[in-house]
């Protein structure tokens, strides 16, 4: 068949040999009763996959591309982001190659799974929006979500979202917003899935603070010389935590942490979601209407 | 368009030339019940694969491309594979090009093709999203093609095409949500030829 100068065909073929590519990283995770979910190999002896579909700790079957089945167990897991790592008993598996840079609204990708030994299986779309950062429940706070309009068919959770050149986009999966399907950034699922292989849980950092959005008014924004309409009004300290170690009081208005202007919750939270824990920074606050520096040494959420 | 490079132009032509090769094999099967199936004409000699639950007891009425209406009759029935033979007499009956339903791909482009509510020649597009096989409601193993591409009632008995408009499969049915299920061309070839006898191979130079 002439494929030269049918563009149509070639579309086709790029997404077939985009799927068979991804298609090698793609197993099969079972580790629930009745319905297998999928995985992406990291590693000749690593898979991610999602958290919510480990029903079990032990006796974690992972089935290769080739139909290879291997034994696994859990080598790290945090429900706050919805991942989890696991290690192979043999380093048989082909690692996945993920895509470089930002994933942008309207390419082309493909949802692929492997819930059964018949093979894999994929469905068409494309990336439908960026969205974050996301709370998620249990101190989760996810940095960045994409949403695609690919079909996510049953045990499709853990496994890849591709590009047209069978590169990872993300981590499907459906046990984070209230069974929506969502799907991870591969950068953030794999700077997560490295602290899991290390630490075996993902350390969130810990401030111990309870607070609420205050607006600035023009007075105070000028005495604190910087453009920030708002900040967070402490109500509430954990009894031991590192705010109150840190001399921080209720009633004192959180401006920034480490220099970055704090407004809302959720950038406190974005703050503290890196590999922060045991590092001690600047607090800025106003109290009493005065400029304030606090040194805090944060903590690892309980 | 032309600044990106991209060949939007050929890739709508190829499009375009697709849908209306494929449509000249759609039709429309009638069995006197609300919702219309669909059917593709197979031979040129008046031969029309439809599926079995489209096809009802009493009589059967085609609308072919040209808008023609005639009696058809059933020859054959196969509901394990919900697959059912038809014969009409006419002239100028275009038959569809069979692609090998072996040589498949997943992730492939693939575009299904009927009258899903009633709507006459809707063209949907998708990808092959899996192989497998299926157990048919009579205990029988059928190996299906699964698609991602949408389908209802009224797709039942088209034609599922590939990316050059060869036919690899017929939409039977949609299970497990939004996975649409087709009977792979070869099997559809194979009940066929058991009916008709092996198709005549045009060989030979011509002078």
């Amino acid at each position: 068949m002439n494929t030269g100068n049918n563009p149509l065909q070639a579309l086709s073929e790029a997404m077939s040999a985009a799927a068979a590519r991804a298609g090698a990283w793609t197993v099969l995770v079972d580790a629930r009763r009745r319905m297998p979910a999928s995985g992406i190999a990291l590693a000749a002896d690593q898979v991610l996959t999602a958290e919510h579909v480990l029903e079990k700790n032990s006796a974690i079957t992972v089935m290769l591309a080739d139909g290879t089945r291997l034994q696994a167990e859990v080598a790290g897991r945090d429900p706050g982001s919805d991942l989890a790592v696991l290690r192979l008993d043999k380093p048989l598996a082909t690692p996945a190659v993920p895509a470089a840079g930002e994933a942008q609204i309207g390419a082309l990708v493909l949802a692929l799974g492997r819930p059964h030994a018949e093979g894999i299986q994929a469905s068409l779309g494309v990336v439908s929006a960026r969205g974050g950062p996301l709370r998620t429940g249990r101190g989760g706070l996810l940095e960045s979500y994409l949403r695609t309009d690919a079909i996510p068919y049953p045990g499709f959770s853990g496994g890849p979202l591709v590009n047209a050149a069978g590169e990872v986009v993300g981590l499907n999966t459906s046990g984070l917003a209230r069974g929506a399907s969502l799907v991870i950034p591969s950068s953030l699922a794999w700077r997560l899935a490295e602290a899991l292989f290390k630490h075996g849980q993902v350390r969130r950092g810990f401030l111990g603070v309870r607070t609420q959005p205050v607006a600035l008014p023009a007075v105070q924004q000028s005495i604190l010389g910087r453009e920030q309409a708002a900040g967070l009004l402490v109500v509430g300290l954990e009894s031991g935590g590192p705010a109150e170690q840190s001399g921080l009081l209720v009633g004192d208005i959180l401006v920034a942490l480490d220099a970055q202007a704090v407004t809302d919750a959720d950038e406190l939270l974005t703050q503290l979601a890196g590999e922060r824990v045991g590092e001690t920074l600047i607090l800025e606050v106003l109290r009493g209407g005065e400029p304030q520096e606090l040194q805090v040494t944060i903590g690892a959420r309980p | 368009m032309e600044k990106s490079g991209l060949p939007v132009k050929a890739y709508n032509q190829a499009l375009d030339e697709l849908v209306r090769r494929v449509e000249r094999s759609l039709v429309v099967v009638y069995n006197g019940r609300i919702w219309a199936g669909a059917g593709v004409i197979w031979r040129g000699d008046g031969l029309i694969v439809t599926n079995h639950h489209v096809v009802g007891r009493g009589p059967v009425r085609i609308t072919l491309p040209d808008s023609r209406q005639l009696p058809a009759q059933v020859i054959a029935r196969r509901p394990e594979l919900d697959l059912a033979l038809l014969e009409i007499k006419g002239e100028d009956l275009p038959p569809a090009e069979i692609a090998d339903g072996r040589a498949i791909q997943v992730g492939q482009v693939v575009f299904a093709f009927g009258h899903p509510w009633g709507q006459r020649n809707v063209v949907t597009a998708g990808i092959v999203s899996g192989l497998g096989v299926a157990r048919s409601r009579h205990g029988a193993d059928v190996p299906v093609i699964r698609s991602d591409v949408r389908l209802a009632p009224g797709n039942s008995g088209g034609p599922l095409v590939n990316a050059s408009g060869g036919v690899i499969g017929i939409n039977t049915m949609i299970v497990g949500g939004d996975l649409g299920i087709a009977i792979p061309s070869h099997i559809v070839d194979d009940m066929v030829t058991r009916v008709r006898g092996p198709r005549l191979l045009v060989v030979g130079v011509l002078v």
